[in-house]
């Protein structure tokens, strides 16, 4: 990846790049792909968990402690409000379990 | 982003994030490794936007924070598991092919027996794809704000204490410019090459060896390298000093020494000179390749690198060979810091298993030649007496203390 800087002197030559995404290296391409993924949604998850490590640790410098977190009692509004979020967020993540996955990829376009 | 003005704002308080980042260790062990840290962040205040801990800075943005961290956890715990589970799935495959787990073979025979078991690569796949995380999440956020990590390095690069000597006109071969251990623009190409690498480093240091954050590995080596007989050190040459961790470490040691980190990457070298101002380390850097310096006959007292060799080409290793022989006065002290060598092509089958891998897929090119030849014969074939009772700097690398005669 060459550097974005296009209009300052930043010393640098272009590289000869490592095609690592070339690479299939458990038996079939689609499972590295998963398992790339699943890398990366890990990576992003720990980053989210982490922020609000600190953001706890922050809100507790202000007094409001772990304690009180755990123990907040949601309105009812905010409820429905959450398990709209959280049913979006399950159809995302989740939501392919339920696909009708049975056809080869070389199946012949269906007749009407 | 990162404003600009952030560059004159205190630094940050950093407890919190030290805690967190050594939560794998306990906290009595914790406690006394920041004991053990000197923090330099009055020295350093303003100099990074989320401040220092110790002489480390910390990630720009809290999320690359979390990222980084999670490669960290990543690396001490699912990349060994996988590595477990990896290295029984090819114990068996030997066994499958009556392979004798003792015997030597071939990087083209490792390669063969490769293709009859993909369960064996899975290590390989994740520890991969941790690091490929990694660097991109690094290298993200400072080209995000690249207008702020420019703006420091065009600030520093005519302030000292230390020299900075930059080519930008220079012939950078071909064999400098891959991409080792899959960083995205190596350490030519990317103008934050140095920055990624350190902060990069850190993590492949803690999953492999030790913390290194605050140049632990380096100064520990810096402190055990030896010097000439005659006790006079008035100047050391760090050649592929990457973002100068030794060299800075060298400087420390001898503060009165006129101090040399080359190196072939300029925005590797621009951020080591960077960072050794920052520490108040008069350290110089030029923009040099290890196969002509450009320093008079004999100017150094003592010549050293730090994981350079393995990173280049073998003919390439010789080269440099000769040109520190030319570079260091009789009497001084030559001390490559690299792996051991096996002497030969062929390894055991595990032992070339994890070699091949890393030279064909974590961008270790010239890994192979470096492990077949004999490193340590060369250098003594080449002007330089073997001290061979001297120990290794560090644990597991070669003990290569020579003598320029």
């Amino acid at each position: 990846m060459a550097t974005p800087a296009k209009t300052r002197q930043t010393y640098t030559v272009e590289a000869i790049p490592k095609n690592l995404t070339e690479g299939a290296f458990l038996g079939d391409p689609s499972i590295d792909r998963m398992m790339s993924c699943m890398i990366a949604i890990g990576t992003e998850l720990w980053a989210t968990q982490y922020r609000l490590k600190v953001m706890e640790a922050v809100m507790a410098t202000k007094g409001i402690t772990n304690e009180s977190i755990e123990q907040y009692m949601p309105s009812a509004a905010q409820v429905a409000d959450w398990e709209r979020d959280r049913d979006r967020f399950v159809d995302l993540t989740f939501g392919a379990l339920g696909d009708d996955a049975h056809l080869p990829a070389y199946a012949p376009y269906p007749k009407s | 982003m990162i404003d600009r003005r952030q560059l004159f704002a205190g630094a940050a308080s950093a407890s919190a994030v030290v805690a967190s980042t050594l939560k794998w260790q306990s906290a009595e062990a914790a406690e006394k490794l920041m004991a053990d840290v000197p923090s330099q962040a009055g020295a350093l205040a303003g100099k990074y936007p989320r401040g220092v801990i110790g002489r480390m800075p910390r990630l720009g943005s809290l999320h690359t924070e979390g990222q980084y961290d999670f490669s960290v956890g990543f690396r001490v715990t699912a990349a060994r598991a996988a590595s477990k589970a990896s290295s029984a799935a090819f114990t068996r495959l030997l066994e499958r092919e009556g392979v004798d787990p003792a015997s030597q073979m071939t990087a083209e025979e490792v390669r063969q027996l490769i293709q009859k078991d993909p369960e064996i690569t899975l290590a390989n796949k994740v520890w991969l794809t941790n690091q490929r995380m990694m660097w991109k999440a690094i290298a993200d956020h400072h080209h995000a704000n690249e207008d702020y990590y420019l703006s420091q390095m065009e600030a520093a690069d005519n302030v000292g204490p230390g020299k900075l000597e930059l080519a930008p006109n220079m012939d950078v071969p071909a064999e400098c410019r891959h991409e080792i251990h899959i960083q995205p623009g190596g350490y030519v190409g990317d103008a934050f090459a140095g920055h990624i690498y350190h902060h990069g480093t850190n993590s492949f240091f803690i999953g492999t060896r030790a913390h290194n954050e605050q140049d632990e590995i380096h100064k520990s080596a810096a402190n055990a390298l030896p010097i000439p007989a005659d006790g006079k050190v008035r100047r050391i040459n760090i050649y592929g000093c990457g973002p100068g961790q030794l060299t800075v470490a060298l400087k420390e040691r001898f503060p009165d020494a006129e101090v040399w980190g080359t190196e072939i990457g300029g925005p590797m070298i621009r951020y080591g000179h960077m960072r050794a101002n920052n520490l108040n380390v008069g350290a110089n850097f030029a923009q040099r390749n290890a196969t002509d310096q450009k320093f008079p006959d004999g100017y150094f007292d003592i010549v050293t690198s730090f994981l350079a060799h393995h990173e280049m080409p073998a003919a390439t290793t010789l080269k440099v060979i000769e040109e520190t022989n030319r570079l260091t006065r009789r009497g001084g002290v030559y001390y490559p810091i690299d792996f051991n060598t096996a002497g030969g092509p062929t390894l055991t089958p595990q032992g070339m298993f994890g070699l091949w891998q890393d030279h064909r897929w974590n961008g270790e090119i010239w890994r192979l030649e470096y492990s077949a030849m004999d490193f340590t014969a060369e250098i003594g074939k080449r002007g330089f007496k073997h001290m061979k009772d001297t120990p290794p700097v560090l644990r597991g690398f070669g003990a290569r203390h020579f003598v320029r005669v």
